[in-house]
């Protein structure tokens, strides 16, 4: 049985098939890329798995168990935890408070004891209190904990986005475009920080456009055009697939990395 | 019936000018109106002014009433709401201040104007009936106006460079700016546009119903009505929902009592909501 | 300014963690209420009966206060007076309950009717959700108006209890249910929960994202805010000993929330400082008498544009014109 399956997976919005019949599976402490040009319905897959979406037909499992129909929430409490395009955080929080409150899921006391103050929610407090501080450390962020969200530069925002998933104590993490509008060398320290995440025994999924990071970060690759899949592989044998090539070809902003 | 279906359009008209300008100001500025009844009782009591207390003709009523609520539209935007868009700040902010610039002007109105319900005589006598209905020359004369200004109204922001400008920045504020456009002179512009429509609307109605400082609140929570049911900044939604409100309350009051009309409405639109929350031809957010 | 905010954020957060300073600001507010308005308008029952009414309404606005936390902007704490205050009347007069009783049966009956209607309305955000519950205050005022029959849906000669007699008993009555609101909005908005509503309000598919229920959690914003209108409306129908549909208009679901407002969104002090401020300042503008009205007018917009954060961000403003600006 496969760690997180995706079957069969459709999406339709009034006529347009923005997702047609995508499968695969992604395996425990793997990393898999969804790739492919802009509009192919990486996003809408990301946001199905993730139940943001509903799907017009098909479904997702994790560890066997239908995540499709339940509600967002339900799913990152199951462990499929979705991370934002651009920058999505809780601008007018700090740093420290972002990720303070993204630790929700791992709280033992109920919310009507964190209102009395039970011993159980001061443990709580302060166990996410010293979890939030380790994972903003982890990720290079431990010197602006205390900077509002909304003065950091784009780079510290996307690792505080990347902050606020860690914080929910995912199984999956799904990452959306991590590494857009980055340069060489801030893009070889994002693939150190995926490529350590995963070693917290984390499983990743990422959608990206940035074919020199995917090729060198995934253990396999799903490429999608139109809605459809149209190759699944390691990095070798997708850079050598015609199809891939193909989808890609005529494309200024895209070329595949060597 | 007929007497319903002449009823209805005349509200719907009628109707159109007030809902018209709200979407505008909505659209444009990304502000929900909340003094777009006390610009359209402002109307209406400044065409009382002229005509019953100075003497002059009604049409000069009419565009000073135009004019007066035009500037008092574009010094709120100028004045109040181009400065707190300009900070950032939590976005209720824009909200509560246009609810404070309400309670401001129905005070100013209450102190020039007084209490009292305020009327005109019609502008023409007589009756026409058409079948078993009748149909007074004053509504007559309404309701061609407001369909004609409404005409008007959708000619500028389709075919003028300036009414285009208008709902570009609707569409996309960044953007437009991008493209050259000067946001603040076309914001200003809208909102004195769209507040100059309450201003008409209330100046045609006092010759029909009357006028009262009062009256800001009602006719502000019909202008909500209009737009929930047709979707918030988009111009045939503000037209449908028009149609809606103004033949909902025809029928409603050959129906049934007064105030068991709007129950039903208010119950209706409710339960609609829930089934259609962006309106008939509002975008769904997110 | 970074160095600046630095400094201020740290505390921000301890002070989630620490209730020694939310203490101190409800000790303060307990000796003004308890110690300085009965000793200045001792024995004068017009003036009571007005701080009596400025406690109430900040007890409603408070609970408007809570739904400003998840980031909607509710009109509709009008309705829920509306229900509570006609709870109670027709508890009181009809089956003769003891106010007591009638007082908490409105809280419930407010809450419940905000739990079913809050389900599906709380879908709608933005302008939807105000001019919705706009319309809901509107909804109730003519629902009372068409199913109570005499006095034009009226209630009269509501009985209060001989506990309540006087102005200065039902001042004390009013103060002790703010300050205990006070308290418990004050413990919420600084618990788990509070920043679970602020995390919503800043967004909420990311706030889904992370695992937070937010259906549940607006519901529960919704329904204590209908609660507290609901208790408000059940007071001030024993206060005034009637109930009238337009005892709660649109005009008064939104004053709510122009308290709200001016004493400052991000306080939960804030309600009360606006009810107290609004209602003082009209009261004293009465002795220029036709002036009164257009003078407030302009000295709430006057606030709202030079202190947009609210009157308790003053003390925030100086420091930082102190220090040299922004």
């Amino acid at each position: 049985m496969s760690f997180l399956a995706v079957e069969s997976l459709t999406r339709r919005f009034g006529g347009l098939t923005a997702v047609n019949d995508i499968s695969f599976s992604v395996e425990r402490d793997e990393i898999l890329s969804l790739i492919g040009p802009n509009g192919a319905g990486k996003s809408t897959v990301f946001k199905l798995i993730a139940s943001f979406l509903r799907p017009t037909a098909g479904r997702v499992l994790l560890e066997g168990a239908v995540m499709s129909g339940r509600r967002p929430h339900e799913v990152a409490r199951a462990g499929i935890v979705r991370t934002f395009q651009e920058t999505t955080v809780f601008k007018e929080m700090t740093a420290l408070q972002n990720v303070v409150v993204a630790h929700q899921l791992g709280l033992a006391a109920t919310a009507f004891g964190a209102y009395l103050g039970t011993p159980a929610a001061r443990a709580d407090a302060r166990e996410a209190l010293e979890s939030a501080a380790e994972i903003l450390d982890y990720l290079g962020l431990g010197h602006i904990r205390d900077e509002k969200a909304r003065n950091l530069p784009q780079g510290h925002l996307r690792a505080l986005g990347i902050a606020i998933g860690l914080s929910a104590r995912p199984r999956v993490l799904l990452l959306d475009e991590p590494f857009a509008g980055m340069n060489l060398e801030e893009t070889d320290r994002a693939v150190a920080m995926v490529e350590g995440i995963r070693r917290r025994g984390i499983t990743i999924l990422l959608v990206e456009h940035d074919m020199r990071a995917v090729m060198r970060i995934s253990d396999r690759i799903v490429v999608m055009n139109f809605g459809s899949r149209i190759a699944e592989g390691t990095p070798a044998e997708i850079r050598a697939n015609p199809a891939v090539i193909e989808a890609y070809l005529g494309r200024d902003d895209e070329t595949i990395g060597s | 019936m007929e007497q319903v279906i002449i009823n209805g359009a005349i509200l719907s008209a009628n109707y159109a000018l007030i809902a018209l300008g709200i979407t505008l100001i909505f659209g444009i500025m990304n502000v929900l109106n909340f003094a777009h009844g006390q610009l359209f009782m402002i109307g209406g009591l400044v065409v009382y002014w002229i005509s019953a207390v100075v003497g002059l003709p009604y049409g000069v009523g009419v565009a000073a009433a135009t004019l007066s609520v035009g500037l008092i539209g574009m010094a709120m935007e100028r004045g109040l709401f181009a400065r707190v868009m300009a900070e950032a700040g939590r976005e209720e902010n824009a909200m509560l201040l246009a609810v404070g610039t309400a309670f401001l002007l129905e005070n100013a109105a209450l102190y020039l104007f007084g209490e009292k319900q305020r009327g005109i005589p019609p502008m023409v006598q007589g009756v026409y009936r058409l079948g078993a209905a009748f149909l007074p020359a004053n509504r007559l004369v309404v309701f061609l106006i407001s369909v004609a200004l409404v005409i008007a109204v959708l000619v500028f922001v389709h075919f003028t460079r300036t009414g285009r400008a208008m709902r570009a920045l609707a569409q996309d504020r960044t953007a437009t700016t991008l493209m050259g456009v000067d946001a603040g002179r076309i914001s200003m512009l809208g909102f004195g546009l769209g507040a100059a429509l309450a201003g008409i609307a209330g100046a045609l109605l006092i010759s029909v119903t009357g006028v009262n400082a009062g009256v800001g609140a009602a006719i502000s929570t019909k202008a909500f009505i209009m737009i929930m049911i047709g979707g918030a900044g988009v111009i045939g939604g503000a037209l449908l929902g028009a149609l809606a409100l103004g033949f909902a309350e025809a029928v409603g009051y050959a129906l049934f009592p007064g105030s068991v009309t709007y129950l039903i409405i208010f119950v209706a639109l409710i339960v609609f909501l829930l089934v259609r929350p962006q309106g008939i031809m509002g975008r769904p957010w997110g | 300014m970074a160095r600046h905010l630095a400094a201020a954020s740290a505390p921000e957060l301890a002070r989630a963690f620490d209730s020694r300073r939310g203490a101190f600001a409800l000790l303060l507010l307990a000796l003004l209420l308890y110690g300085l308005v009965p000793a200045v308008f001792a024995g004068r029952a017009y003036w009571l009966n007005v701080m009596t009414n400025a406690a109430l309404l900040s007890f409603a606005s408070l609970g408007v206060w809570v739904t400003f936390a998840i980031g909607r902007v509710n009109i509709g704490q009008g309705a829920f007076a509306l229900i509570g205050g006609y709870t109670t009347a027709l508890l009181a007069t009809v089956l003769h309950w003891p106010f007591w009783l009638c007082l908490p049966v409105s809280a419930v009956v407010a809450g419940g009717v905000g739990f079913l209607i809050g389900w599906p309305l709380l879908r709608l955000r933005g302008i939807y959700f105000a001019m919705v519950t706009l319309s809901l205050t509107e909804a109730t005022r003519l629902f009372f108006l068409n199913t109570i029959r005499d006095n034009g849906g009226g209630v009269l000669n509501i009985p209060r209890p001989p506990e309540l007699a006087t102005p200065l008993a039902f001042y004390l009555f009013a103060a002790t249910l703010l300050l205990l609101g006070c308290a418990g909005v004050w413990r919420l908005a600084n618990s788990r929960i509070g920043w679970v509503f602020r995390s919503m309000r800043e967004n909420e598919e990311l706030a889904m994202s992370i695992g937070i229920d937010i259906t549940r959690y607006r519901i529960l914003a919704f329904v204590i805010c209908s609660a507290m209108g609901g208790v408000t409306g059940g007071c001030f129908a024993l206060l005034q000993q009637n109930i009238y549909p337009a005892t709660y208009t649109i005009a008064d679901s939104i004053n709510f929330l122009l308290y709200c407002f001016l004493g400052g969104l991000e306080f939960v002090l804030g309600p009360i400082v606006g009810a107290f401020g609004l209602v003082l300042t009209f009261e004293l503008l009465r002795s220029i008498q036709e002036f009164q009205a257009l003078l407030y007018g302009v000295l709430m917009i006057v606030v709202m544009l030079f202190l947009p954060n609210g009157l308790l961000s003053l003390g925030a403003v100086l420091r930082r014109g102190r220090g040299g600006g922004r």
